[in-house]
């Protein structure tokens, strides 16, 4: 019921941001190439791709910081600018500077200041975890410390969409958890949540669904189950005694790839379990068999290595 | 937009060196140079006035220019002026905050040169004078905030301070403020009155000497306000672009 209540009302929502076949070229160089996407309210995006593929433009043109040689960008039905001037959007980039020579405290009043629907300095000091170095220089913090003072202005005040470009590069682990313990908090609230990473395991541990970039174009939307689903989601591996006879493993139902070295066959397969019924109905007696799902790190990999096979 | 130009300000007045600089160190120079008695040739006006003049126009330039053009080339490249523009603040917001900043501090260093000038040189002028050189030396100091815009917009964060100081000399120094030009040679003479510093300074002393200020250097200021105002504008709008 729940489930359909949300269906429905993401359906007749505005989109929180809808690409339509944007473009944008440096050069000779397509960075973002008819890019097309919509994202809904609540949603908790993880933008994926490796470096190069177009993440920071794409950030760039969401955020009104670049303009489309082509095609258009909406923010809340609107122009980027004007979601910004509306206070509907928080974001922290990777190349936002800071201001010098002032201390934590004042740069993150001065955010509340700008925003036009701020909360109080002292809980977005202690959401951000910063409220010890309140009265540090901002010139002297460390890289995690200068990343949390960035997500503080990305979240001096009620903004619908949140955008983080790669926001825990230079934290260390328990500061990447804490992070996004209190990165979900804000989705909690209902908050659309747009995130760039390279860390595959944020994407798959934190995305409700993930986008892949590749070259400027959208390769793949989806849960990270989905993508994993894509790649040839599972992997089975087993051992065959005496010679192996290809053929008929190659006709194996789902099947996406299959290597076979010595007497150990490894086989992708998009639904592990009537490939593995359908290898019994084979006649063979496979040994250490072992189902074992893929990680997004090699469904990316895979979905962008077809990518490539596909273009040359 | 208020709170920007407050946070710039708090920042400014932190900052020991910038102050020295642009408030403290035109009136020690003042103070070394306005011994000599006597009037400056063809002034009328002694040597304390005249390098009175001089000294609060040097120390408005420092702080307008110095303050300005460093900061915008360097927060450009750091990425703090794109983080602005990622919050309702106008685009033009973080430039006219800078100039707002920049101004109030100029202000102090115009009239501390003239309270050690009445103080210690004996300096007098009438009331009105007092006002109308504190506000003209203020008012042609956007002049030159123009000029560090667009210093700040033109040059990278490595190039800005040499560019900076070779404008800030060149100007302060043909432009007369730190000896008459009218100790120049003849050619460097037919330069300088061209320079908007020293249209700036002979500004101030027509208001000593209770003349009306010479219609050419307001030309002069207006029409380098304009060029530098200008290019500021545009090249504010290319780097928007680029960013």
């Amino acid at each position: 019921m729940d489930d359909m209540t949300t269906t429905a009302a993401t359906a007749t929502a505005t989109p929180v941001v809808g690409f339509d076949q944007v473009s944008k070229t440096y050069g000779t160089v397509r960075a973002v190439d008819g890019l097309s996407l919509t994202l809904h309210p609540g949603e908790t995006v993880a933008l994926l791709g490796p470096n190069g593929a177009g993440k920071s433009t794409t950030l760039d043109l969401l955020l009104g910081l670049k303009h489309a040689d082509g095609g258009t960008v909406h923010v809340f039905g609107t122009s980027p600018r004007e979601a910004i001037v509306a206070g509907r959007v928080g974001a922290m980039l990777q190349s936002g500077g800071l201001m010098d020579e002032v201390t934590v405290a004042e740069l993150v009043k001065l955010a509340c200041a700008l925003h036009p629907k701020p909360y109080q300095v002292n809980d977005v000091l202690a959401r951000a975890g910063i409220t010890q170095i309140a009265d540090r220089k901002v010139n002297k913090l460390s890289g995690g410390q200068a990343q949390r003072v960035r997500f503080a202005l990305a979240t001096a005040g009620d903004s619908d969409l949140i955008v983080l470009d790669e926001p825990t590069t230079g934290m260390d682990v328990s500061a990447r958890q804490a992070f996004w313990a209190t990165m979900r908090e804000q989705a909690d609230q209902g908050r659309t949540v747009l995130f760039a990473t390279h860390y595959l395991e944020e994407a798959d541990a934190i995305a409700d669904r993930v986008l892949v970039l590749h070259r400027g174009r959208l390769l793949a939307d989806g849960t990270a189950a989905e993508i994993k689903a894509k790649a040839g989601a599972r992997r089975v591996a087993f051992d065959l005694e005496g010679p192996i006879d290809e053929a008929p493993l190659r006709g194996l139902p789902f099947l996406t790839s299959i290597d076979v070295s010595g007497q150990t066959v490894r086989i992708q397969s998009t639904d592990a379990d009537a490939t593995v019924h359908a290898l019994y109905g084979l006649g063979v007696y496979p040994r250490n068999l072992e189902v074992a799902g893929l990680g997004l790190e090699q469904a990316f990999v895979a979905i962008t290595a077809a990518e490539e096979a596909k273009q040359s | 937009m208020n709170s920007l130009i407050k946070l710039e300000l708090t920042r400014a007045l932190r900052n020991r060196k910038f102050l020295f600089f642009s408030v403290v160190y035109p009136s020690v120079i003042f103070l070394l140079v306005s011994n000599q008695t006597g009037d400056v040739d063809g002034s009328g006006l002694s040597v304390a006035k005249y390098v009175m003049v001089s000294m609060a126009s040097f120390g408005a330039l420092t702080a307008v220019l110095m303050g300005n053009s460093e900061r915008i080339a360097k927060e450009r490249e750091g990425g703090w002026v794109r983080q602005l523009r990622l919050t309702p603040l106008p685009g033009r917001g973080y430039v006219l905050a800078k100039t707002a900043s920049a101004a109030v501090v100029s202000l102090p260093s115009i009239v501390v040169v003239f309270l050690v000038a009445a103080a210690v040189k004996d300096v007098r002028l009438d009331t009105w004078q007092w006002f109308a050189l504190t506000g003209a030396i203020w008012a042609g100091s956007f002049v030159f905030a123009a000029l560090g815009v667009a210093i700040g917009y033109l040059a990278s964060g490595d190039a800005v301070r040499p560019i900076t100081m070779i404008v800030y000399f060149g100007l302060s120094i043909l432009g007369g403020l730190w000896m008459p030009s009218s100790s120049f040679p003849t050619w460097l003479q037919d330069i300088a009155k061209w320079l908007p510093t020293h249209a700036y300074a002979a500004l101030g002393r027509a208001i000593e000497q209770s003349q009306a200020p010479n219609p050419q250097d307001i030309a002069i200021l207006v029409a380098f306000f304009l060029l530098f105002a200008g290019g500021a504008a545009w090249l504010y709008r290319k780097d928007t672009l680029k960013a």
